[in-house]
């Protein structure tokens, strides 16, 4: 039941607000925060109940190479056809589903000044999320592509109607680009189902299956590539910046908080994990792309103008790490992916969050045009640093961990693929740090210090109770996370462990 | 046979008794065809596994269900004809309009067609309940009679004309070589020889023209334009319902489906991308619905894919997606119909900024639309997901590729009309009211079309039917 909770109390919180009138508009933003609240509460007690479920297993789950789900619900829906209503939470899922909590809260706060067609707009953003919830839980392939779909589509409307800039054109290029991802994935995910001979869509089963290597070697690129697309891989990432920097601020911090880390997830989940003979086939050419990317995005953001674009083409360099992380198919790689899509989520919506906050402020994202505005914002630009640094890997914060996870299991290498070119590889994306120092460094220095440029910005306001309380949370987060990593690592490795037991490598 | 029997005298019933009615009076007249409908629809299932006519004539397991589509099909269209038969709509009101009750029945002749169709068992049966399912529609769409109307009437009865000859002629190339009528008993005894692979071709072809396949889909854009809305619905609804089931009656009783199974995908993989791409850019909505349907008939034959033994879930998905194409697409034609009533305006454009005058209208054609593009939770979404599943488990998954790659461009487009609705600024805020009985039926459609999606029952009752 918990689960199923965790999943449909945006979906009821989205009918609540589609149901009141449209003339109370600060009822509707009241029910939707305390939907959120709610929602992180129950989040909260569900990680104490997975750990109470964890703990009863001891040792066992530290070691354990067998797959284990907690919280699991299934009941049978179409059953001719082997689909189920399969729920449960493992470490990774947990993760996952506490970041889009948090995510999903301070994006309701931070969205609190949205007044046109407030109604439609909060309702939207509830379905969406039950979209990812949805997909974060369901161990069932079918729950999950359609889980994964709905999260997509009201992104369509949120970019389209409450944008900024050239919106109609970005919104409608990041739907179809995901949904081209999707479609990849369907055939996968179809092969998957035939291929195995079970006839079922359960993942758990599926996972018990040996697959001819053969079908492995052409399945597993299509799964990858697919969720490559919303992950942000290197040539299909030019969704990401126009989506990202059109969308209004609770969409962007959605988006490029979790939204993204479904790629990263589910190549993880399900590529990897099912089809690990197709992984160590082609582990190294996705590689080497993440490396494009991570130095692509980097590159790319120094250059940029815009907040909004700047932020994103440091999502897009970040996210490069998460599927770098995976396609190591080492254990330091894979935990280091998921610590950074927790990391890089909590940072990108403390980034895009700020963002919508000053620009509501200050009405314009042109770097240039701002200057000294931590003068009259000082709560805005200390949150602005220290997500900035996080993102630039400053030990203490959580980004460190992630990077430096992800950086060791680049040079620890594999079984199966060629450590000298891996090596490089990882060589080649420490690059990016530096370059990451010098664009946030550059960035904020020219937003934030120096005189105040324009004198209209010197009575502006710093931040209100509710924004305060937004940005507060994720900083929080980012510190507790950097300073005692094993809250989250304890998670996470036990999840991991049967990934790389099907890969069939060490521990 | 109880079923046909009921349609007809409704529909003789309504024509005598328009005679009598003064014209006051005649709104009585709409409760005929929907009572006549009503008490069809609940005959059908007193009658399942009925053999009359020494077998000719027999209504087995699935063919209850294709029975059922067909009636609901009619009894949405009746209703959303009203203001067109009353003559209040802005579609044809610059002519001076009579009462034309004759026009359903008409509709209710054809519907006695598609009945008939379903049950045939025998060449001559098929032939003539085919014809009797296509020639009242050359007369339903010239029925407004302004110059697009008329053009598109010529052009289908024309064209029309030409497909039914080819089958009659690969009808009776078929004869000659079993020598009988009989569907069953000429797939038994059937060789393969060139004579039959020319027949079958012939067949196919004529199959093609009623279920709008590329590339005998060319009467398809200007009929659907020219013909009255109403009309355009039925058409893009029942009228390739009634193509699904011939194909379904001649590779089902008459083929060994697996030879045909190539020549199936790659049909299915040009009518749904034409129907995909020419619906792009295009203006009139009609026009862009016809290629809308075109498209989906590409994606209703990936289910014959799978072959029909008892244990495949072929022909259950194919009916089951008939059904959420059914239910979603009348959800966005009533839409149309209601608009095109009210306005007289067909562009696209002019569904701008529908959402802030008429919210619930447009949240309907908006779910509608989305139906079709397949976006869960939606019917559609599960109709295709299934569809799809037949293709794969039969190797074709290139063609799931394709149709994949094609719901996106799909969404494309039916993101344009959701674009006006939603997202463009308003226009016009005058309103315009829509009457109670279309009321209610876009919703209960909109909330089947909701519904058959989450809730696995239908299907399986389907599935259950065609396994015993």
């Amino acid at each position: 039941m918990q689960v199923s909770c965790l999943v449909f109390l945006p979906l009821l919180t989205a009918f609540l607000v589609i149901m009141t009138p449209r003339r109370f508009s600060h009822l509707i933003r009241w029910i939707s925060v305390f939907g959120t609240g709610l929602h992180l509460v129950l989040t909260i007690m569900t990680s104490f109940l997975f750990w109470a479920e964890a703990k009863g297993d001891g040792e066992l789950l530290r070691t354990s190479l067998v797959f284990k789900l907690h919280l699991v619900e299934k009941i049978s829906w179409f059953d001719s056809l082997g689909i189920q209503y399969f729920v449960g939470i493992d470490g990774i899922s947990l993760a996952m589903v506490v970041l889009t909590s948090i995510i999903i809260f301070t994006g309701v706060l931070a969205s609190w000044n949205v007044k046109e067609r407030a109604k439609e707009f909060f309702a939207l953003l509830l379905i969406l999320v039950t979209g990812v919830f949805g997909v974060f839980v369901s161990f069932d392939l079918f729950l999950f592509f359609m889980f994964y779909e709905l999260a997509v589509l009201p992104m369509y409307l949120l970019i389209g109607i409450w944008g900024t800039g050239p919106k109609e054109y970005a919104a409608m290029k990041l739907t179809l680009m995901l949904l081209i991802g999707s479609a990849f994935i369907l055939v996968g995910f179809f092969a998957l189902y035939y291929g195995s001979g079970f006839y079922t869509f359960d993942l758990i089963k599926l996972a018990t299956a040996s697959f001819p290597v053969d079908f492995q070697r052409w399945v597993f690129p299509m799964i990858f590539v697919g969720f490559g697309v919303i992950g942000a891989l290197y040539p299909l990432h030019t969704w990401s910046p126009d989506g990202h920097s059109s969308a209004p601020t609770a969409v962007s911090m959605l988006h490029a908080g979790v939204l993204m880390k479904l790629g990263g997830y589910g190549a993880l989940r399900i590529a990897v994990f099912l089809l690990p003979e197709g992984a160590k086939y082609w582990g190294l050419f996705f590689m080497g792309l993440t490396t494009i990317n991570i130095l692509y995005g980097s590159f790319g953001a120094i250059w940029q103008k815009d907040l909004k674009y700047f932020t994103a083409y440091s999502s897009v360099s970040h996210c490069g790490f998460v599927l770098f992380g995976i396609s190591a198919l080492n254990f330091m790689g894979m935990k280091g992916a998921v610590i950074q899509m927790f990391s890089h989520g909590i940072m990108t919506g403390l980034f895009f969050g700020l963002i919508g906050m000053v620009y509501g402020r200050t009405h314009t994202r042109i770097i240039s045009e701002m200057g000294g505005l931590a003068r009259v914002m000082p709560w805005l630009a200390t949150c602005f640093y220290i997500g900035g640094l996080a993102s630039l890997g400053l030990p203490g914060l959580s980004g460190f961990i992630a990077e430096s996870h992800v950086f060791l299991g680049g040079f620890f290498g594999n079984a199966w693929q060629s450590g000298v070119l891996m090596k490089i590889f990882t060589l080649i994306a420490t690059l990016s740090i530096v370059v990451t120092a010098v664009y946030v460094l550059r960035g904020l220095g020219r937003v934030f210090q120096g005189p105040i440029e324009n004198v209209e910005f010197s009575n502006l306001g710093d931040a209100t109770l509710s924004e305060k309380l937004s940005t507060g949370i994720l900083v929080a987060v980012l510190i507790v996370v950097g300073l005692y990593p094993s809250i989250l690592i304890d998670v996470i490795e036990p999840a991991i462990r049967p990934v790389l037991n099907r890969l069939g490598g060490k521990i | 046979m109880l079923t046909e029997i009921i349609v007809l005298i409704t529909a003789f019933t309504l024509m005598f008794v328009d005679l009598f009615l003064k014209r006051e009076t005649r709104y009585f007249l709409m409760s005929i065809p929907l009572g006549g409908l009503a008490l069809a629809f609940i005959s059908v299932f007193f009658l399942s596994n009925r053999k009359s006519f020494g077998g000719q004539f027999s209504l087995e397991n699935i063919d209850l269900w294709l029975k059922v589509f067909f009636i609901l099909c009619a009894f949405v269209i009746v209703i959303a004809s009203f203001s067109f038969i009353l003559g209040e709509s802005k579609e044809t009101c610059h002519k001076k309009q009579i009462y034309s009750f004759e026009f359903l029945t008409i509709l209710l002749f054809n519907l006695s067609g598609m009945l008939f169709l379903v049950s045939a068992r025998d060449l001559l049966t098929l032939y003539v309940s085919l014809e009797l399912s296509t020639l009242p529609l050359f007369i339903l769409t010239a029925w407004k009679r302004d110059a697009l109307s008329s053009e598109a009437g010529l052009k289908y009865v024309v064209l029309g004309a030409l497909a039914s000859a080819l089958l009659l002629l690969g009808f009776s190339i078929f004869y000659g070589l079993t020598g009988t009528m009989d569907l069953v008993l000429i797939g038994r005894s059937i060789n393969v020889s060139p004579l039959f692979w020319f027949a079958s071709a012939l067949v196919i072809s004529a199959i093609g023209f009623k279920l709008t396949l590329v590339p005998f889909h060319m009467w398809a854009p200007d009929v659907y334009q020219g013909a009255p809305t109403v009309v355009t619905a039925y058409l893009s609804v029942a009228s390739k319902g009634a193509g699904l089931v011939l194909m379904f009656q001649i590779f089902f009783r008459i083929f060994d489906i697996s030879s045909f199974y190539f020549a199936i995908a790659l049909l299915s993989a040009l009518t749904m991308t034409l129907g995909n791409v020419v619906a792009i850019v295009q203006e009139n909505i009609k026009r862009f619905m016809c290629f809308s349907a075109i498209s989906q008939a590409g994606y209703l034959i990936m289910g014959f894919l799978g072959g029909f033994n008892a244990n495949s879930q072929a022909v259950p998905s194919l009916v089951f997606y008939l059904f959420a194409y059914g239910i979603t697409n009348l959800v966005v034609f009533l839409v149309v119909i209601w608009f095109i009533d009210q306005t007289g305006k067909e562009n696209i454009k002019d569904f701008q900024g529908l959402s802030r005058t008429h919210p619930l209208i447009a949240l309907s054609m908006m779910i509608g639309l989305f139906g079709l593009a397949g976006i869960p939770p939606l019917s559609g979404f599960i109709g295709k997901f299934f569809l799809f599943s037949v293709a794969a488990s039969s190797g074709f998954y290139w063609l799931v590729a394709v149709a994949a790659i094609n719901s996106v461009i799909s969404l494309y487009y039916y993101l344009r009309i959701v674009r006006q609705m939603y997202i463009e600024p308003v226009l016009e805020t005058t309103t315009f009211s829509m009457n109670l009985s279309t009321r209610c039926v876009l919703g209960s459609l909109v909330i089947a079309s909701v519904l058959l999606g989450l809730v696995p029952v239908f299907y399986e009752t389907i599935l259950w039917t065609w396994k015993n």
